[in-house]
């Protein structure tokens, strides 16, 4: 099916107002939900969080009242669809549970854009990527079986393993070498602009959840654990948001938001399970078909500049939740020892590597590998989900 | 694919020396063998819910006599928490004695555990939240420990499930009704307490 959202009319932005009522959103239930329904809530909230964010800059940076009176209109509207997309979180998970959702997000999401990127720098940035996340999955898990009793696949049900990735103690690298080089926004496929954008939101909502979240906890491994992940996101953030090209005008940066945004609501509708979530997905795209237009509206006024020229003539095949195990495998298999130098990769642990390493971990074992201790302490074993087989990589594999 | 077996609170090899954490995990166990029930049917489902019913009546039981009195006193506003807390037990164990009373394969079962399964988890959910927190902040390690001291003890002298080699429904019933393992519960912890 076909669809341009530069085609398309929606909601006019002056009847885009909720109410109390019908902000009030009824929330998933955490332990029967299709867990990836919660994986879509969870990455739309962090497309949601940017869009007000970029928004926020863009008026810091706009001298015309009258554009800043637009800009707000528009992004109240977004704040109340953050607000509906987050409140589908229930109350009744922990800050743990949620963040094992998060890393099932990173990891699925992150390995489906890598699987269908086509140019193959940016695919290598997210297949150097998804093996972190997938490691910070599999030692949130271990904590969470510590603190709580309780098993990752209550959460992620067996459609994402859970075992080790590249170890984290090995993700601390030199904050230089963790700035890519950006696509060209001139020549560059158009879905790569829409992945570079999905995957710096949904990293920086990440980074801001556990640096907010991670001191609530009173467990000192929990909060040593969140420190050290939350420091890692500082670096996927300057990862990826590097990979966009900076060249990009504020209009135009601001219409790939909308039309990500078009495009996110677009597939999550098609794949969701949840009919009252579906029902969300549907509202929320029609509401930004008008965001998108508006934003087309400024680009052209401000840039003189078609919004076409700079985006794909149909939203791209739609972007999907699935299992993406025997890519993983794969991953593991091949790039587990990578680094980064510079803007590229290498397999030999470098100088600069070695001195952050020396730096950061001070001769001491990271909370990383300390969670792993303690719950072998608990349990005499670890906990892993491991439903295709033992570990590819026989280091990795359970003593 | 290896399927990991998670023991319950007391007897992993966590030091236990903190009331709040064993309870948190103790609401883990809750959660699992509510799982456990959902998963199996017949007499598997039988054995699971004895468990279920033990192990949440004599958790609840500990709990109103060692947490919920000194959470009382500890705090402001101790007396409310508990109050809510205390209405939220009621409210469960009425829905449970209903299930208790009722045969695992009827039809109804299931839609009524799944029912009890929310109340019991909200109700976890704002101990952890509401009461535990302030536990926490309102005493020292040593009592900490001493609360999880005397859980222990009342838990031990109310088995909730068989002793390894043993785990059939039959001698899990021979361990006796519910009524009298919360008693049982109840007069351990207070004598561990030192109020026996």
């Amino acid at each position: 099916m076909t669809f341009n959202p530069l085609e398309q009319r929606g909601i006019p932005l002056d009847r885009q107002l909720r109410n109390w009522r019908e902000l009030n959103v009824e929330p998933i239930d955490p332990d029967r939900c299709d867990p990836y329904t919660r994986c879509r809530i969870i990455t739309m909230n962090g497309i949601e969080v940017e869009a007000i964010l970029f928004s926020h800059q863009l008026a810091r940076h706009c001298p015309d009242p009258e554009i800043k009176r637009q800009l707000a209109r528009t992004r109240y509207i977004e704040a109340q669809q953050q607000k509906v997309v987050n409140w589908l979180l229930p109350g009744v998970s922990s800050v743990l549970e949620t963040t094992i959702a998060y890393e099932q997000v990173a990891v699925d999401l992150t390995a489906w854009v890598a699987r269908m990127e086509p140019d193959p720098y940016l695919k290598q940035a997210y297949q150097f990527g998804v093996l972190e996340d997938f490691d910070h999955l599999y030692r949130y898990a271990n904590l969470y079986e510590m603190i709580e009793h309780r098993k990752a696949e209550s959460i992620v049900d067996n459609l994402t393993e859970v075992m080790p990735g590249r170890p984290t103690r090995y993700h601390h690298r030199d904050p230089v070498d963790n700035v890519r080089d950006p696509y060209d926004k001139d020549t560059t496929n158009p879905l790569s602009k829409l992945h570079a954008l999905t995957i710096m939101s949904a990293e920086q909502q990440t980074m801001n959840f556990y640096m907010n979240t991670g001191p609530t906890y009173m467990e000192p491994i929990a909060r040593q654990l969140y420190q050290e992940i939350g420091l890692i996101e500082e670096e996927h953030v300057t990862h990826y948001e590097s990979l966009v090209d900076p060249g990009e005008t504020w209009w135009e940066q601001l219409v790939n938001h909308e039309y990500n945004e078009c495009y996110l609501y677009h597939s999550f509708m098609e794949q969701e399970s949840d009919p009252r979530v579906k029902a969300i997905w549907e509202l929320h795209l029609n509401m930004e078909l008008e965001h998108l237009h508006t934003a087309c509206d400024l680009m052209r006024r401000h840039d003189g500049r078609d919004p076409a020229s700079v985006l794909a003539p149909e939203l791209p095949n739609v972007l999907t939740f699935e299992p993406n195990k025997q890519y993983l495998r794969e991953l593991l298999d091949t790039q587990m020892d990578l680094t980064t130098l510079g803007a590229g990769y290498v397999r030999e642990a470098h100088e600069r590597f070695e001195a952050m390493q020396a730096g950061i971990h001070g001769g001491e074992a990271p909370p990383s590998d300390r969670v792993m201790h303690e719950h072998d302490e608990m349990f005499g074993r670890e906990y892993r989900v491991q439903t295709e087989g033992e570990h590819p990589d026989p280091a990795q594999r359970e003593k | 694919m290896t399927t990991t077996h998670t023991p319950h609170a007391g007897d992993d090899h966590a030091e236990d020396d903190d009331v709040v954490a064993l309870l948190m995990r103790q609401h883990g166990d809750i959660r699992n063998l509510f799982d456990e029930v959902e998963a199996s049917t017949g007499e598997e489902r039988r054995d699971a819910f004895r468990r279920l019913v033990r192990l949440l009546a004599v958790h609840e039981t500990a709990e109103e006599e060692v947490v919920h009195p000194f959470a009382r006193r500890a705090f402001d506003g101790g007396e409310q928490v508990v109050a809510d807390r205390l209405a939220e037990e009621k409210a469960a164990k009425e829905t449970l004695s209903a299930l208790d009373e009722m045969d695992t394969d009827d039809p109804k079962f299931l839609e009524r555990l799944m029912r009890l399964r929310t109340d019991v988890q909200e109700h976890a959910r704002a101990e952890e939240r509401y009461e535990f927190t302030h536990i926490r902040r309102s005493t020292d390690a040593a009592n900490l420990a001493a609360m999880a001291r005397a859980i222990k003890a009342a838990e031990a002298m109310a088995p909730t499930r068989p002793h390894p080699g043993v785990e059939s429904g039959a001698k899990n019933m021979a361990l006796g009704p519910v009524a009298a393992l919360m008693d049982r519960t109840k007069d351990a912890a207070r004598r561990a307490m030192g109020k026996g």
